[in-house]
């Protein structure tokens, strides 16, 4: 009895570890124990990876709908912001305040309805006025930006090789505050026009509420300080960082990448998505639209050319160390796992997808937020009937995923090229690791970049052992994706619609 | 001031349907009221825009003498009134004391309430740990009202409490609902009309979208005429299964 209420439960499961062990001996066999363990530790890595996509792609979809094809461009950003931090963190401190006050603007935007709504505007003049509204705080952005110099800002940390030179004399002097400071003021500026056009003046049928304008009052007072701040330490910050042990900094660019990538999708969702929650159709578009803008910016910024950037002195002494333990002190670039030479900081990328899963599940199981995400999942009315604020949850979920993505994305820069395209290779990657796992389930995520991970290494290996064409190991991911679908037509982990 | 609900010429679309074409009724405090009607009259969606989670386009609903039509669903819910949809809608894949959990507006809701709760539905402190799609039909529903009964909610709107319910179970579910009315106020949509005769005390008849008729349960019960005119097709099968 027991044995068969588990196996209805968990059948998906069960047969998934089945196939996973028996195939393991198989190929332990056949393969002998080096060369599979190499593989059995490249799969992992990669599934590592395609993890930390497929989380927040699965998430976001499940809760709410939404299939970002933004999401890839959510890694990339990571991939790139936390380069520029732990190599040199000018650019990003330069354009903090800028970011921030414009964001200030568009956080007041539920005020400036409350504002605007009762002025009297005719019918026919409104749309012109948000056009001319959208159009002057581009103008008054792009004033604020004229004469910055960003791409020398961004090219700050292109210098081939941060160990031998001197950091301090890296981090270029930015402009002295007396000529800065009106550069934020118009970028609060810009964005308190872009709110004003999303506010549509003279449009008595909207309804304000209290709550919304303190909700809105109290973002931006938060994000107004935070703006004070990053202008004062403009210059300051980036040589504290640089001095800071690599190491050290190595962490915080793991923390800076997520919190950058997250904050982008909080405004993404804010910005794109919630208006358009009526039309999902043009959703998909904007996101789409959204990945195609920011890979261009970043090409401008940084030209399309990959960079590497250097692992921390944590994963770059020389030499091989003869076991896990022994890594612990000598911290060197390979690690002997059972006879089988692997590169140490691959081990922490698995380390780190691990990492990841399990903060995900203690999230999702114990926090208030991760019951209502499950909630939601099922019944997302019904969360709102409770007197939710689903709005919120939104938002926070969204960053969630694009944080999670984003720590993917940093997190795989010292061992993959940082270059524009790396995004739209994990995405349609992470897409199968979603629909093989069933939409809206992490766990189901993780077993997905499990199976597809493991199926690219051991393609890999097959295709090398009887010198198969390479497209074997491309193809085995959306062979596994077909198997899957052909017995469970909602994915591994996908409840029945 | 002793209506705690009143809806004056509620109009809702829903897509580019017209469902409600002007629904008003007003809800006398800590009493039963019946909205009845045939199947889609529009009884379900007048509770969805009370609450916000259809949003009426036109008309005024006011709770406790604020307006509250147009604003956010999870902001009228916040104001004090709970929800319990038809068809028992639990969160399945949340356990019977997460279900309850996730109702609560202030940290301590459930502990403050948790007596009450379970004094009314016993059965869910012995389910406690159990999922949500553990439970049976009937335990389901009391799940589904014990979470309405988490915060301090003053208006219940309770949708179709007895749909698919075996009938000592019905028989439970009333005596919960009468027994909780003592202290909250429920708008209540019931099919089943010999339920919605027993426990009522005012009805709203709506009919095609429109309020038609309203006044007290008991001169109803007595009018065989109106019953037939508007009612007639559901009380025939009242007791059953939609």
């Amino acid at each position: 009895m027991n044995v068969r209420q588990l196996w209805r439960e968990r059948n998906a499961q069960l047969v998934v570890a089945a196939i996973l062990i028996a195939l393991s001996v198989i190929g332990w066999t056949a393969m002998g124990q080096k060369p599979f363990i190499r593989t059995l530790l490249s799969g992992l890595t990669l599934g590592a990876l395609l993890f930390m996509v497929a989380a927040g792609l699965t998430l976001i979809f499940g809760l709410m709908d939404v299939l970002n094809f933004a999401h890839g461009t959510m890694f990339m950003v990571g991939a790139y912001a936390g380069w520029q931090f732990y190599t040199n963190p000018t650019f990003l401190f330069g354009l903090a305040p800028l970011v921030l006050a414009s964001i200030t603007g568009l956080a007041l935007t539920p005020v400036l309805r409350k504002l605007s709504m009762t002025w009297s505007i005719p019918e026919r003049w409104r749309r012109t006025l948000g056009a001319l509204l959208i159009v002057g705080s581009l103008v008054v952005g792009l004033v604020s930006v004229l004469g910055l110099d960003i791409k020398g800002l961004a090219e700050t940390a292109m210098v081939p090789s941060m160990v031998a030179a001197d950091p301090l004399q890296e981090a270029t002097p930015q402009e002295p505050l007396a000529t800065f400071w009106y550069r934020p003021t118009l970028a609060l500026l810009a964005g308190l026009l872009l709110a004003l056009a999303q506010a549509r003046p003279g449009d008595r049928t909207q309804v304000v509420h209290r709550e919304e304008v303190n909700r809105g009052l109290a973002l931006a007072g938060g994000l107004f300080v935070l703006t004070i701040v990053a202008t004062l330490v403009r210059e300051a910050a980036p040589l504290a960082v640089l001095t800071l042990n690599a190491n050290v900094r190595f962490v915080l660019c793991l923390l800076v990448g997520a919190l950058i990538g997250g904050g982008l999708g909080a405004v993404v969702e804010m910005g794109l998505i919630r208006p358009l929650y009526e039309r999902p159709i043009f959703q998909v578009m904007v996101t789409l639209g959204l990945a195609f803008v920011l890979t261009e910016v970043i090409q401008v910024l940084w030209d399309p050319l990959p960079y590497q950037m250097s692992r921390p002195p944590l994963f770059s002494q020389p030499g091989k160390a003869d076991s896990l333990l022994a890594w612990f002190s000598e911290h060197t670039t390979t690690v002997d796992v059972m006879g089988v030479t692997f590169p140490s900081y691959r081990l922490f990328i698995i380390v780190l997808g691990g990492v990841m899963l399990l903060g995900l599940h203690l999230l999702m199981k114990y926090s208030r937020l991760g019951m209502i995400i499950r909630a939601g999942v099922q019944d997302r009315e019904m969360v709102e009937a409770l007197g939710i604020n689903v709005e919120r949850v939104f938002t926070l979920v969204f960053a969630l995923g694009a944080g999670l993505a984003a720590l993917g994305g940093i997190g795989a820069a010292p061992f993959i090229p940082v270059e524009p395209v790396m995004g739209d290779r994990f995405l349609m990657q992470g897409f199968i690791t979603v629909v093989i796992g069933g939409m809206g389930s992490y766990s189901g995520a993780a077993v997905g970049a499990l199976l597809l991970g493991l199926a690219r290494a051991f393609g890999d290996y097959l295709a090398l052992k009887f010198s198969l064409t390479p497209a074997i190991s491309e193809a085995s991911t959306v062979i596994v994706m077909a198997i899957v679908l052909l017995v469970r037509p909602a994915g591994l982990f996908g409840r029945k619609e | 001031m002793s209506d705690i609900l009143t809806v004056e010429g509620m109009q809702t679309y829903i897509g580019q349907f017209h469902i409600l074409e002007g629904v008003s009724l007003s809800v006398p405090r800590e009493s039963i009221t019946v909205l009845l009607g045939r199947n889609g009259a529009g009884k379900t969606t007048t509770l969805k825009s009370i609450l916000g989670l259809t949003p009426p386009s036109e008309g005024r609903v006011v709770f406790n003498g604020e307006e509250i039509q147009g604003k956010r669903a999870y902001d009228i819910a916040e104001m004090g009134i709970g929800y319990v949809p038809e068809h028992r809608a639990i969160f399945r894949n949340l356990s019977v004391g997460e279900n309850l959990k996730i109702a609560e507006r202030k940290n301590g809701d459930l502990e403050r309430r948790s007596h009450f709760i379970f004094d009314l539905f016993p059965d869910l402190k012995r389910l406690y740990h159990l999922p949500g799609d553990h439970l049976s039909g009937g335990q389901q529903q009391m799940l589904a009202v014990a979470r309405a009964l988490v915060p301090d909610n003053q208006l219940l709107l309770i949708d179709e409490p007895s749909s698919g319910l075996a009938p000592v179970l019905i028989e439970q579910v009333m005596e919960a609902i009468r027994e909780l009315s003592a202290s909250t106020t429920v708008l209540l949509v019931e099919q089943n009309f010999l339920m919605a005769s027993q426990l009522g005390e005012n009805y709203i008849i709506i009919d095609e979208g429109k309020s038609v008729h309203r006044g007290a349960m008991e001169e109803l019960v007595e009018d065989e005429a109106l019953i037939q005119q508007y009612l007639g097709a559901s009380v025939s099968k009242a007791g059953g299964e939609r």
